[in-house]
């Protein structure tokens, strides 16, 4: 019986170990274990992240990160610096297959990718693993999300104090950041479901924070980028034959238009969405079968599904719970005010 | 019972230090060991780790389970508490192996949608190697053929399939990048001219 009890703290003990995520202050000797303790630290969450901002903005650092998904890692680094003159230049490379990198000088973001001949938008954030949102303060984000700080442990053998984005319905995923005590850089990122589980994850692998900017930072200095591209007028707000009908609290429509989808040349009715930190798109279009059931994959946290009811394909993509992206789908209609 | 001993129970629970002698004591002390598992549970509230139905004493049940047990070494078939235990143990291992079980969720998820391939391309050419063998003596051209024939149109479809996911994945993740265009952008530049002004 001894020996029983003493294998189940084993692993209890293992458990805390490899969890590495505890709880920070010796929590006080009480029987009660609804102590408010949480509530105190909740306050703490938003000055965190505004650090996180400001660190992601104004840092020159050079770092590597793996995003972990789908039983497969993506290597990545990650340059950032301000020069003399404060603007802002940053390169994100890919490092396996392929090369995929984007370059960004202040407002002019370069994807250099193997699909398309490199081209540049107008843009003031890069486009890559992680959310964009980060950098700009979440401040946005508090009509859906609760920010809850939740304790330090150690991560990229640096103290990190963990920082949960949590969503106020079921309809969106977690996420889960450790923040660098001292600089406040981002240092971990993970993607969790309602019950914890993890679906996506950003590790961290090495971080210089320095004075000057780094050797390959110079050199986009040098470089001229691609010229920007001009999207018309318009184009992005066009007026469709369908609409969505329910979103989660918080969406907004970033982009509405007509377009071919490049891989298989489908011309689709399409629609962005975003709630400040998770980007959902909505696609529409005719399809040779009559009826086809859901189906879904899943590619790390971000979903894709599909299916046709009546002749109309109606397919969503994002980082949101199979659930939510379904009921998306089935919500889409013909919009009865544009058709005459 | 000291404070002293609390607090020590607290900062291993938080991976403050690690000494085998209290670990031992822990292990004697039933107080202590409540105490060990009080605050591993208090962390795991706090950290959203906790499954939807919290098991208290679930050591103490095991413990029980494992007294009442007959000692014959028969296996004990038709017994509920057998599939309770796994399931809690799972739990414990949860955290300890979050990435993996994350990791292999996802795998799974994919998996559903890969049925048919794991029926087409993996299992295909081993079973026919298994049925090509001369192994009970009869063989069987004729089923064989009928099952490539329905298998090759559900590659075909499964092929489709992914072709189509794969397209509106990569399609999604480009008009993002059309999106984030900023009009109203000021650069550091005009915004020190505005202010010059």
């Amino acid at each position: 019986m001894k020996l029983i009890s003493s294998l189940l703290l084993a692993v209890t003990i293992s458990t805390s170990l490899a969890a590495n995520e505890n709880i920070s202050t010796p929590v006080a000797v009480n029987e009660d274990i609804s102590t408010p303790i949480a509530a105190d630290e909740n306050e703490q969450a938003e000055p965190w992240l505004e650090r996180l901002a400001t660190s992601l903005q104004t840092l020159n650092f050079s770092t590597s990160f793996v995003v972990v998904k789908n039983n497969q890692a993506e290597p990545y680094h990650w340059f950032h610096g301000v020069d003399e003159s404060g603007n802002e230049l940053e390169i994100l490379s890919l490092l396996n297959g392929p090369r995929r990198d984007v370059l960004r000088k202040d407002n002019i973001v370069s994807y250099i990718e193997p699909e398309l001949p490199p081209y540049s938008v107008t843009s003031q954030q890069i486009t890559g693993p992680i959310p964009a949102v980060l950098r700009e303060g979440v401040t946005a984000l508090d009509q859906t999300y609760d920010f809850i700080s939740v304790g330090r442990s150690r991560v990229l053998g640096r103290p990190a104090q963990l920082i949960r984005i949590v969503s106020k319905d079921v309809y969106r995923y977690g996420h889960w950041l450790w923040l660098d005590q001292e600089s406040g850089m981002l240092l971990k990122l993970a993607l969790a479901n309602r019950t914890g589980q993890l679906l996506e994850q950003i590790q961290f692998t090495h971080l210089d924070i320095t004075n000057a900017l780094s050797e390959s930072l110079l050199q986009l200095q040098q470089t001229t980028l691609p010229k920007v591209i001009e999207i018309p007028a318009g184009y992005q707000e066009q007026v469709l034959q369908w609409q969505v009908k329910w979103l989660p609290e918080g969406f907004k429509r970033l982009n509405a238009n007509r377009h071919r989808i490049s891989t298989t040349k489908k011309p689709v009715e399409f629609m962005l969405f975003n709630d400040g930190l998770v980007d959902v798109s909505v696609y529409v279009n005719p399809s040779e079968d009559t009826q086809r059931a859901t189906d879904y994959v899943m590619d790390g946290a971000t979903v894709v599904l599909n299916q046709v009811v009546n002749g109309f394909e109606v397919s969503v993509v994002g980082k949101i719970p199979a659930k939510t992206a379904k009921a998306i789908a089935d919500s889409v209609v013909l919009n009865t005010q544009s058709t005459p | 019972m000291s404070e002293n001993k609390f607090e020590a129970v607290s900062s291993i629970v938080d991976n403050y230090q690690q000494n085998d002698e209290l670990f031992d004591e822990i292990l004697n002390d039933s107080h202590l060991s409540a105490t060990w598992q009080r605050y591993h549970l208090m962390g795991d509230v706090m950290r959203g780790e906790t499954s939807d139905v919290i098991n208290f004493d679930l050591s103490s049940q095991i413990a029980t389970a494992v007294a009442d047990e007959p000692t014959i070494l028969a296996p004990h078939t038709s017994n509920n508490l057998g599939g309770k235990l796994k399931a809690k143990v799972v739990q414990f291992a949860k955290p300890f192996g979050q990435m993996a079980i994350a990791a292999s969720a996802a795998g799974l998820m994919v998996m559903g949608v890969q049925q048919n391939s794991a029926d087409t391309d993996a299992l295909l050419p081993a079973s026919q190697v298994v049925k090509t063998m001369p192994f009970g003596g009869v063989a069987e051209p004729v089923s064989l053929n009928f099952q490539q024939t329905s298998r090759s149109s559900e590659k075909q479809a499964f092929v489709e399939q992914q072709r189509r996911f794969q397209a509106l994945l990569s399609d999604h993740q480009q008009q993002i990048k059309l999106s984030s265009v900023d009009v109203n952008y000021t650069s550091p530049q005009d915004k020190a001219e505005e202010s010059a002004k």
